[in-house]
């Protein structure tokens, strides 16, 4: 991606971040849905920029097979998901918001801490953005410890994965097309069969609100 | 050869086996025809990398000794575990607790499970090898709740959601390891060779970084603590071949992606810090389900847990290194054996008692004659009692850390008897008593089916003869496998 100036990358780094910090203030699941569109929008165009230099058939299948999966296929399923169940407003969180922001706050700057320097190693010219996508991963992976809605954890494992694509992408680390693919394909299989296992639980439980489950003991 | 069809005769088996209409018996003749041309197939890449120190099938797909231990553990168990699922859907048929269409599903999901494995092991490539381990998550999924109650559901669920973070963690790490590789300008599909290569040009903090990640991710597949969480539901609430294949042969798969990226770690940094981590790591994955095993009541659990213990005591002497890695790496086959043996009981159990409770219960022996000695011989394997080959194991794990970690030592020798006392009340309890108040005594004596008893006394013959005497091929396979880890 170096034929894309640092202020370009910067702003598709921020469209990445941001969602990841809005998915914990909202909560509408129909807007959390769409803030996992626009995350993943903006890595299908960072897909798209960075594919220019080494532009082939392959790549252009398996840029194709990113957006349909992570801005059609997902969001379908997960749409699906809310309208057979009505599931408008997401269930609650263990910790209440101001408090989940200021965990918020403690992991973005950690990330821009000296803990993190060896992360910045990977790009000196991209560090701001390398640290910012390390962000997205730390407060994506807050999102799936702290909301109890299946459906928000669901939305923060996929966060997870769309900033660590971006990272992979800030610091040079395209995989091969194939391998793309093959990675892709394993997040369509992920969310089929997580839809369907949240589709099952709240069939069996009513709600999925995970915390409602209770049937394990020992 | 070999190595394909490894990939390919499973996946035929899965598809064959989503085309059946109404014939279990098509199910169980693809399972018996599938099965043992793989354990064939492994058997056969063993020899060749007995012979010629490696095995590969183009650019793709390769095994080495690391691989051929686990690759032949897994083939192992999958050959007994296909037979003991027929024996046990039958009589779960029978019971009217499953039809035909689970039947199926059964049997797809479990091709598809071990041809993830087997495609974990022998692929050539970090990410691929990756996508495979997440596969067996995803294939394994439903397996897990597969009776549709509530707390399988739960246990799915749990599965599903903490695996995925893990691996995703995983991920992350492998993808840092690809830097070097990746910076050189080499073909975008990189190998383990390659990485390898490339290694010693890596940023030595980043390495560390990287190979946290991947400690923790795979870590988490494994069942280290504290990241275990979901082992022991996922494995208790599975049908009882599918917990025999999860704990002997999935755990071992997740291990091989841990020692793999240690290899390249240790070419990147001093392998003091693989090692340290993995002893923090093999301590804490022991002494917690040390104390849950004694206050266990729940007898797959009490299984479960025990694989948890056994993972840490291979972790701990993957960190101890030298004979401990040689150690370990048996360790990893004998306790392959001995659980599927334990979690092949703990299914003849719950066909004839109907509950997996320990208080409901009892005189196992008299009621289940093969399957409580069955259960007695596993028990006493499992705690690493003489002379079965976990004690041997135990002992070269622990001798290789007294010169150095002489505190740890002690730590860990103390939760094996905390471990071995737990056990030794549950057992006896289940297998000798007989007059508590609640016990539940099922109506009939006598095993379900032969099929239900033949593969865990295979099983179990193999781990007593192996535990006396371990064939020339194998122990020259372990011995490289160890010195390719030690460096």
């Amino acid at each position: 991606m170096a034929h894309l100036n640092q202020q370009t990358l910067l702003v598709f780094a921020t469209l990445i971040f941001a969602p990841a910090v809005f998915l914990h203030l909202t909560n509408k699941n129909t807007s959390a849905v769409r803030l996992y569109m626009v995350q993943s929008s903006a890595i299908a165009a960072l897909l798209i920029l960075s594919s220019f230099d080494r532009f082939s058939p392959l790549i252009a299948i398996a840029i194709v097979a990113t957006v349909a999966v992570k801005i059609f296929i997902a969001p379908y399923f997960f749409y699906g998901l809310i309208r057979r169940h009505q599931l408008t407003f997401s269930v609650t969180k263990y910790l209440n918001t101001p408090v989940s922001l200021l965990v918020i706050a403690a992991l973005l700057a950690l990330t821009q801490s000296q803990f993190f320097d060896a992360l910045a190693v990977l790009s000196t010219s991209g560090e701001k953005l390398l640290r910012l996508a390390f962000a997205t991963i730390l407060i994506s992976l807050f999102l799936s410890i702290n909301r109890k809605g299946a459906l928000s954890q669901m939305l923060g494992i996929l966060s997870l994965e769309n900033g660590i694509v971006a990272f992979a992408l800030f610091a040079g680390l395209e995989q091969s097309p194939g391998l793309q693919l093959g990675i892709t394909f394993n997040i369509l299989i992920w969310v089929i069969i997580a839809t369907v296992f949240a589709s099952m639980i709240f069939r069996k439980f009513g709600s999925l609100d995970v915390t409602a489950m209770k049937k394990l003991k020992g | 050869m070999a190595l394909l069809i490894l990939t390919v005769a499973p996946l035929l088996a899965a598809l064959a086996s989503m085309a059946v209409r109404k014939k279990i018996m098509a199910l169980e003749i693809i399972a018996m025809i599938v099965a043992p041309l793989e354990f064939a197939a492994a058997a056969a890449i063993a020899t060749e990398v007995y012979r010629e120190g490696h095995s590969e099938y183009g650019a793709y797909l390769a095994a080495g000794p690391l691989e051929t231990v686990v690759l032949i553990t897994v083939a192992l168990v999958g050959l007994a575990a296909a037979c003991y699922s027929i024996g046990y859907l039958r009589e779960e048929v029978r019971k009217q607790i499953i039809g035909f269409s689970r039947v199926r599903q059964y049997f797809v999901l479990f091709h598809f499970f071990l041809m993830a494995m087997f495609f974990a092991i022998i692929t050539v490539n970090p990410i691929i090898m990756w996508i495979a381990i997440e596969a067996t998550t995803l294939s394994t999924a439903f397996l897990i709740s597969f009776y549709n109650k509530a707390s399988s559901m739960e246990a799915a669920w749990k599965y599903l959601i903490i695996n995925s973070i893990g691996l995703l963690l995983g991920f992350f790490g492998t993808l840092l390891f690809l830097t070097p590789a990746t910076d050189s300008g080499a073909d975008r599909f990189i190998d383990w060779h390659a990485l390898g290569e490339s290694a010693s040009s890596m940023n030595p903090t980043l390495a560390k970084v990287a190979f946290i990640f991947v400690l923790i991710g795979y870590g988490t597949k494994v069942g280290l603590s504290p990241m275990h969480t979901w082992l022991p539901d996922a494995h208790s609430k599975a049908p009882s071949p599918i917990s025999a294949l999860l704990s002997g042969s999935l755990l071992n798969v997740a291990m091989l992606a841990i020692l793999k990226f240690k290899i390249v770690a240790d070419i990147a940094i001093s392998a003091s810090f693989s090692r340290s981590l993995m002893i923090y790591f093999g301590v804490v994955t022991i002494t917690i389900p040390a104390f849950i095993i004694i206050t266990q009541k729940n007898y797959k659990r009490l299984f479960a847990y025990s694989s948890i213990e056994h993972m840490g005591i291979i972790t701990l002497g993957f960190g101890f290194g030298g004979l401990g890695t040689f150690g370990a790496l048996l360790h990893m086959i004998y306790h392959s054996l001995a659980k599927s043996v334990l979690f092949f009981s703990a299914g003849n159990i719950l066909l004839k008692y109907g509950s997996t409770k320990m208080i409901k219960v009892r005189e196992v022996l008299s009621v289940l004659p093969v399957t409580g000695v069955l259960l007695l011989m596993g028990f006493l394997t499992i705690t690493g009692m003489p002379p079965f080959g976990i004690f041997l194991t135990e002992v070269y794990i622990l001798s290789a850390g007294i010169a150095d970690h002489m505190p740890v030592v002690i730590v860990v020798l103390f939760m094996l008897l905390l471990v071995f006392a737990g056990f030794l009340r549950h057992i006896v309890d289940m297998t000798l008593s007989g007059n508590s108040s609640t016990d539940t005594k099922p109506g009939t004596i006598g095993e379900s089916n032969y099929l239900t008893v033949a593969p865990p006394i295979f099983l179990l013959t193999l781990l007593v003869v192996g535990g006396f005497y371990l064939p020339a091929p194998v122990k020259s396979l372990i011995t490289s496998a160890a010195s390719l880890i030690n460096g």
